[in-house]
């Protein structure tokens, strides 16, 4: 750690269960996820289908952000509604008044880190099929159906429209919020939100900001999702089963989530409410594939000791730990041979630990086994697999459950498999709760973990 | 590598993945199908498939590995992926 501690001050998640950080944690008690159909349909015609965690009814002009600035953002994406883009700014607005931080003046202490897997692609892609479709085959229907057309097409395009960049963006999103000092736009897959963290962490103990607001957002379409079901790690009932014999794989989440990071001290001068302090995050790059993890590798338990070797802290006082989960069996495993590398075996006793009254309560974390290990649970299952927003839309649900000291149960979590050697919590448990950590082994090898703790 | 390298292939092959799955070498016949006929899942293939790649210092793509799905497809692969090293 530098001389400067960073602390969260604000919270924004735009999720399936709820807008805001209040209506998302009430979704989180409900444990009723908001699971859609979603069914793509080609001049009459069913291109495909699939599950997604969904937002109901969002609309950007019901945030109070600055109609003009939302005008100029259309009118440059030539009159659509870039809903990811929406989401990022609407999630920023929600943090920034989440830490009641003053951005209207001109000349704000606030710097800026989005994490994205690239905004716009997916209305950009269908657009570019649309027209393909059109010019080329339109006048040939009867040779060539549009759904034909649009499951070809979309093969050859998608690798190349991954190109498009993101600065743009970035200056749109800075304008609605007056950012003139340091900003960037990062792209680490799943572990984009760790990665934002850590760099707007590092931005505020190097004194370029005294506060930096980190948002990430997704709105996965069916071009994703045809990618995803030809890897074979997307779910067919829409139910995300993290560690268990019966997964099958992700359910994409519509969303996004922004954090506010602070230099301590400032939050302090200003009396802002403070979440947790970010202890220090680790990183590693497999840099094995880029759709599949290691079996074997020590990177992801390589991020993991280098957060705690970053944050100062031992693994015993990590009360609460919540791992990527994404439900897919090779993914699992690899994640589960991190955590018990580094934590131990979880005893079968521990798959009892919650039964009981709703909440459970518990005394302490330390349930009579030595070494104390965290307890273990996980969100996607509540809100999707929210792509490159996931890690920090579930660090959000994370720092709230510091707040509140309950640990949410992961759901559909019926069929544990005991050749993970790990068991997560099963009801809802108040326990006091004082350390956290976030870990995530994203695509391409970013393997990340991050640490908080309650001050 | 040598010819007589390239001609082991098969049963260098199939010793490793014997040594991974605990069979016997004599069942993996080059027919033998790795996840109707060994029970292997998606955990073990990408063993599989770290062990190899280490072994003959090849990589082998992503998209690849799900499509592999028979130990002569595997011997199939490999020895492609060393033409093409050779050849480079």
């Amino acid at each position: 750690m530098g001389n400067r501690r960073v602390v969260i001050t604000g919270i924004g998640p735009i999720s399936s269960i709820g807008i805001g950080k209040d209506n998302l944690w009430q979704g989180i008690l409900q444990e009723k996820p908001n699971i859609k159909l979603e069914k793509c349909v080609l001049d009459g015609e069913l291109w495909d289908q699939f599950y997604v965690h969904k937002i109901d009814n969002f609309d950007i002009s019901k945030f109070g952000i600055d109609k003009d600035k939302l005008e100029d953002i259309k009118a440059w994406k030539e009159g659509e509604e870039i809903v990811d883009l929406n989401y990022l700014i609407a999630s920023i607005k929600l943090a920034l008044d989440d830490s009641k931080l003053d951005y209207n003046k001109e000349n704000n202490e606030l710097g800026l880190v989005l994490g994205h897997e690239n905004l716009g692609l997916m209305p950009f892609g269908f657009k570019v099929s649309d027209l393909a479709y059109e010019m080329l085959i339109g006048k040939q229907k009867s040779q060539f159906s549009k759904k034909d057309f649009f499951d070809k097409f979309y093969r050859k395009f998608l690798k190349s429209g991954y190109d498009v960049q993101t600065f743009a963006d970035l200056f749109h999103v800075a304008r609605v919020f007056n950012v003139h000092n340091y900003s960037l736009f990062i792209n680490n897959a799943c572990a984009s939100g760790l990665y934002a963290l850590e760099t707007a962490s590092q931005m505020i103990e190097s004194n370029q900001v005294k506060a930096v607001s980190v948002a990430a957002s997704d709105h996965p379409d069916i071009y994703k999702y045809l990618w995803f079901k030809e890897l074979g790690i997307y779910s067919s009932d829409g139910m995300i089963k993290p560690f268990c014999k019966d997964s099958n794989g992700l359910v994409f989440g519509d969303g996004g989530v922004a954090i506010v990071l602070e230099d301590l001290e400032f939050a302090q001068k200003r009396k802002a409410q403070i979440y947790a302090e970010y202890l220090g995050g680790g990183f590693d790059l497999e840099g094995w594939k880029i759709t599949v993890p290691q079996i074997g590798s020590h990177s992801y338990q390589d991020a993991i000791q280098k957060a705690f070797k970053q944050a100062e802290i031992n693994k015993d006082e990590v009360d609460f730990l919540c791992p990527h989960g994404v439900g897919s069996q090779p993914i699992d495993y690899y994640e589960s041979k991190a955590i018990t590398d580094i934590f131990g075996v979880y005893p079968m006793r521990y798959e009892n630990l919650s039964h009981g009254e709703q909440p459970h309560e518990i005394e302490n974390l330390s349930h009579g086994a030595s070494p104390k290990r965290p307890l273990i649970s996980t969100f996607k299952p509540y809100v999707g697999h929210n792509l490159g927003a996931s890690a920090l839309l579930e660090t959000a649900i994370l720092l709230l459950s510091l707040k509140n000291n309950l640990v949410p149960a992961t759901l559909n979590y019926k069929n544990p498999d005991s050749k993970f050697n790990i068991s997560l919590v099963k009801e809802k448990t108040k326990v006091k709760l004082k350390t956290a950590m976030k870990i995530c082994c994203a695509f391409a090898g970013f393997n990340a973990a991050a640490i908080f703790k309650k001050i | 590598m040598s010819k007589e390298a390239f001609d082991n292939l098969e049963k260098d092959l199939v010793q490793l993945i014997a040594d991974i799955t605990g069979r016997d070498p004599a069942e993996l016949k080059p027919e033998v199908n790795f996840w109707k006929d060994l029970g292997i899942d998606s955990i073990k293939a990408i063993e599989i498939t770290v062990a190899i790649e280490r072994k003959y210092k090849i990589s082998i793509r992503d998209e690849q590995i799900p499509k592999i799905t028979t130990i002569g497809e595997a011997v199939k692969v490999v020895k492609q992926s060393l033409e093409k090293k050779d050849k480079s």
